[in-house]
């Protein structure tokens, strides 16, 4: 399922400067788009407008050939799995509960689960790696078993596209990659993968396409090569910084330096 | 829209309550429509007829208990409540208080008269033995002139109307009396203290105001607003008061009284009732002791 | 299945209330007597007693509490807050305004509807108030400003009940801190015909919306990634809880710790899954108001005790046991 936006502008109310300012990008059926940029730069504006949350100022938004404020929030959950930045459980729920809600938009108010229902909230568990503890209270899992937890929900609504807003921050190293992982091999399968991430070289590493967003505006998208690319990283950013592939991996790597002063001494 | 369904929704919750609220009361005997029968009216504006008498009364009202007690009425009295001190009612069953009363009890009772508080003292007793269609009747025995009318409707509906009157002039000629004896002593200020912190003390249009001026005193917050009021610890700095009269039991500051009199009183002095005359005769007897 | 044997459990435990209630009461009563009242072979007071007086009174306990605790567990997961519960709006305190202004002007010829219906009409206000002020910023409600609102708005009418008081004269002070604490005393069948028609079609609407309610319990935002109309939910929802409350203590007053504990107590048993938690929380509250209302009408008969203090005295000591178990779980 396709997901595009075109000459995208988003504005808050009473604010100055949009934003988004003019933002155009496609992300394809199985392909991951990782989307970066500094903070406040437009990120979860972006993902919030594509998914019909706030409107739009001008511009379009594309999701299945549709507006996204033209389907039902309902369908647009048969269609997208999002998993939001945070959330506050206020009450014990049991991990396969959670998950199960990944099912209500397939659900009426008098219908139980079936056995459909089921088979996808199993499937979703094992793919996330969380089935052990199916019946333990989301409470008392770590950050990321906790985020596997929401993913697996995300997956259990049987989505074409995978949303996920910075799916990774305060991860230790094998949360982190075992997430970014399986959201590979999602779009491996053929889902649509839109992330929000900080992480430049892991998104550098996973992601098909990257979109570097600074105060609203497309700074740089394409294949990692492209965007990952000194001057522009270093404009975007404010800060001096070396790109080179990593001797491991091969896929272009940031190194921040040191401010101005001590660049000689290096 | 939200709005429209609430709107709905009260205008539904207004219709069940009228509807539900319209329900036919059960048989209540006291309408005028009858073909003879004296009717007399109670303290909320109410036609009674008097005819028959009632034989099982239950008084919510301490005073009109013991108003009954004094009309030679007690073998009418089928219950009581927990404020009713007299000896007399101690073999009754209880109803519990007189605000709030079982009405449960009330109905295993059987009376064919209740008497409950008037007006706004109580609004809900009277409703709900209106919708059981027992007969009921208030009183408000507010102030003097009250007790008398009080004394003249219980004696007609029990059919004691001459114990009635007789109760009613020997109250007055009593009263006529106090008031004779007290005439010509020197002025009293009286003040009267309920209670509280800041003091609630007794205004014009109150019992106990009307006592003090039988008794031949002048009650010092003649000019209060309401009957009954909190005023400033500073209101007793800035008014002349020979006497304070306090609820025995009630905490007062003594630093107030700047050398008036403080006397304690009994509790029964506050409460309207037939022995209205004995209170004056003894508010006149400590007011006579204050010079 | 856990959820199955509680409610057969929670069913039994409100029938016997309910037949406690009716069998027992202040007044003593034998069990062919109440029998016979029922079947209508029997004096008029017997019936009376037993028909006008008892068994409107045990439904009324029933409809009220479970209304209660359905709407405790519907403001818990749309505030997002374990500590809401159903007067955290300021419906309580609108309801006394209403009912206190009624008692303190003593219209004493008006029906036997005028009271509920004052207290109704000023928990109305009391809704039509906050609601106001959390949607005034026209970007749909906002729950936080919600919550606050309602305090705000209760401490006001606590003002206002304060200084209606002040200048009452004693009966009326008395009368209405009785009105405010709560009773079923007055419990009559027109209190009974409008406590069900509020409390149990508002009670199925809101196991309807179960599962919006348990993606609200998550948030709002995952709720809309989800599927659900978080903006008209919330409307409904809440619209309908309060009109539960207001009902509630229009009837009955000022009866709490119901709508707070039992759906906890609840949550603990079976978990937060709303399908199963409102219906149980409804059953359970009112098994747990009715038995209240006994007690409070039997323990220092003819005295009735105010039965949110049964609320809380027997409330209290069984959450403490339900919790410590679930903790040690």
């Amino acid at each position: 399922m396709r997901l595009s936006t075109d000459r995208l502008v988003v504005r808050y109310s009473g604010a100055a400067r949009p934003a988004l300012d003019g933002v155009s990008f496609t992300v394809t059926p199985g392909s991951l788009c990782a989307v970066l940029g500094p903070n406040g730069s437009g990120k979860s504006t972006l993902l919030k407008a594509l998914l019909g949350i706030i409107p739009a100022e001008s511009g379009s938004i594309t999701v299945r050939n549709k507006p996204p404020r033209a389907w039902s929030r309902r369908d647009l959950a048969r269609m997208i799995g999002v998993v939001p930045q945070g959330e506050a459980l206020a009450f014990p729920l049991t991990v396969r509960e959670m998950v199960g809600m990944g099912r209500y938009p397939y659900l009426g108010p008098l219908h139980g689960e079936g056995q459909k229902d089921r088979e996808a909230v199993q499937r979703a568990l094992v793919q996330c790696d969380i089935e052990r503890f199916a019946s333990r209270d989301v409470t008392t899992l770590s950050g990321g078993e906790l985020q596997r937890v929401r993913i697996a929900r995300a997956l259990a609504q049987e989505p074409a596209a995978l949303v996920l807003d910075e799916p990774t921050t305060s991860l230790d190293i094998r949360h982190e990659m075992a997430i970014l992982e399986l959201l590979r091999a999602s779009a491996d399968a053929g889902m649509t993968v839109l992330v929000v991430t900080h992480g430049l070289d892991l998104a550098a590493r996973f992601a098909d396409r990257m979109l570097l967003l600074r105060e609203g505006r497309v700074v740089a998208q394409g294949p990692p090569g492209t965007v990952m690319d000194a001057p522009v990283l270093e404009d975007v950013y404010g800060w001096p910084v070396a790109v080179e592939p990593d001797p491991v991996t091969g896929s272009p790597r940031v190194t921040p330096l040191r401010s101005v002063e001590a660049t000689g001494a290096e | 829209m939200p709005v429209d369904r609430g709107a709905a929704t009260l205008l539904l919750y207004v219709a069940v309550l009228f509807v539900a609220g319209c329900e036919p009361r059960g048989e209540s005997a006291d309408l005028a429509s009858s073909a003879s029968g004296r009717v007399v009216t109670d303290a909320d504006g109410n036609p009674i007829r008097v005819q028959p008498p009632a034989r099982r009364v239950i008084s919510l009202v301490p005073s009109a208990t013991l108003t009954l007690g004094a009309l030679g009425a007690e073998d009418r009295l089928v219950a009581r409540t927990d404020f009713d001190t007299a000896a007399w009612v101690g073999s009754l069953p209880s109803v519990g208080g007189g605000l709030q009363p079982s009405i449960e009890a009330i109905v295993a009772a059987r009376p064919d008269l209740v008497i409950h508080f008037g007006g706004p003292q109580d609004v809900q007793t009277p409703r709900r033995l209106e919708d059981l269609g027992i007969r009921h009747a208030a009183v408000r025995p507010d102030r003097i002139h009250d007790i008398l009318d009080m004394v003249r409707f219980l004696g007609a509906v029990t059919g004691r109307d001459e114990a009635a009157d007789s109760l009613a002039l020997s109250i007055e000629s009593e009263l006529a009396a106090v008031r004779r004896s007290a005439a010509g002593r020197p002025d009293v200020q009286v003040a009267y203290v309920l209670g509280g912190d800041p003091p609630w003390v007794a205004g014009p249009g109150s019992y106990i105001h009307e006592l003090i001026e039988m008794a031949g005193g002048t009650n010092a917050f003649s000019d209060l607003e309401r009957r009954y009021a909190a005023v400033s610890p500073e209101e007793f700095h800035g008014r002349t008061i020979d006497l304070i009269l306090l609820s025995r039991g009630t905490v007062f500051d003594a630093r107030l009284a700047h050398g008036g009199r403080i006397v304690e009183v009994s509790p029964d002095l506050e409460l309207p009732g037939p022995r209205v005359a004995a209170s004056a005769r003894e508010l006149a007897r400590i007011l006579a002791h204050v010079p | 299945m856990r959820r199955v044997g509680l409610s057969l459990a929670l069913v039994v435990l409100l029938a016997c209330s309910m037949v406690a209630s009716v069998r027992f009461g202040s007044v003593d009563l034998g069990t062919a007597d109440v029998l016979s009242a029922l079947t209508g072979v029997a004096p008029p007071w017997v019936r009376t007693i037993v028909v006008d007086l008892r068994l409107p009174r045990a439904l009324l306990g029933a409809l009220v509490g479970g209304g209660l605790a359905v709407a405790g567990a519907t403001f818990q997961a749309l505030l997002r807050n374990p500590l809401a519960e159903p007067y955290i709006l300021g419906i309580s305190g609108g309801a006394s305004v209403g009912a206190v202004l009624m008692l303190a002007t003593g219209i004493a010829g008006a029906g036997s509807w005028t009271l509920p219906l004052a207290a109704f009409l000023g928990a109305l206000l009391a809704i039509v108030l906050v609601f106001g002020v959390a949607t005034a910023s026209g970007r749909g409600m906002d729950v936080r400003v919600l919550l606050l609102a309602g305090v705000v708005v209760a401490a006001f009418f606590s003002a206002c009940i304060a200084l209606i008081l002040s200048v009452s004269e004693a009966r009326t002070v008395q009368s209405a801190v009785l009105w405010i604490m709560g009773s079923l005393a007055n419990a009559g069948w027109s209190n009974v015909i409008v406590a069900a028609v509020y409390t149990l079609p508002a009670t199925v609407l809101l196991i309807g919306l179960a599962r919006p309610l348990n993606l609200l319990a998550i948030g709002e935002e995952t709720a809309q990634y989800l599927g659900t109309d978080v903006e008209r939910v919330k409307r409904l929802a809440l619209g309908v809880a309060a009109l539960i409350t207001a009902a509630g203590v229009a009837v009955a007053g000022v009866i709490g710790f119901v709508g707070l504990v039992v759906p906890h107590a609840i949550r603990l048993l079976v978990g937060s899954d709303h399908r199963a938690l409102l219906p149980l929380s409804f059953l359970a509250g009112a098994a747990f108001l009715a038995l209240a209302d006994l007690v409070a009408k039997l323990v220092l008969a003819p005295t009735e005790i105010p039965i949110g203090v049964i609320t809380a005295f027997v409330g209290v000591p069984l959450f403490l046991v339900l919790l410590r178990r679930s903790l040690a779980a």
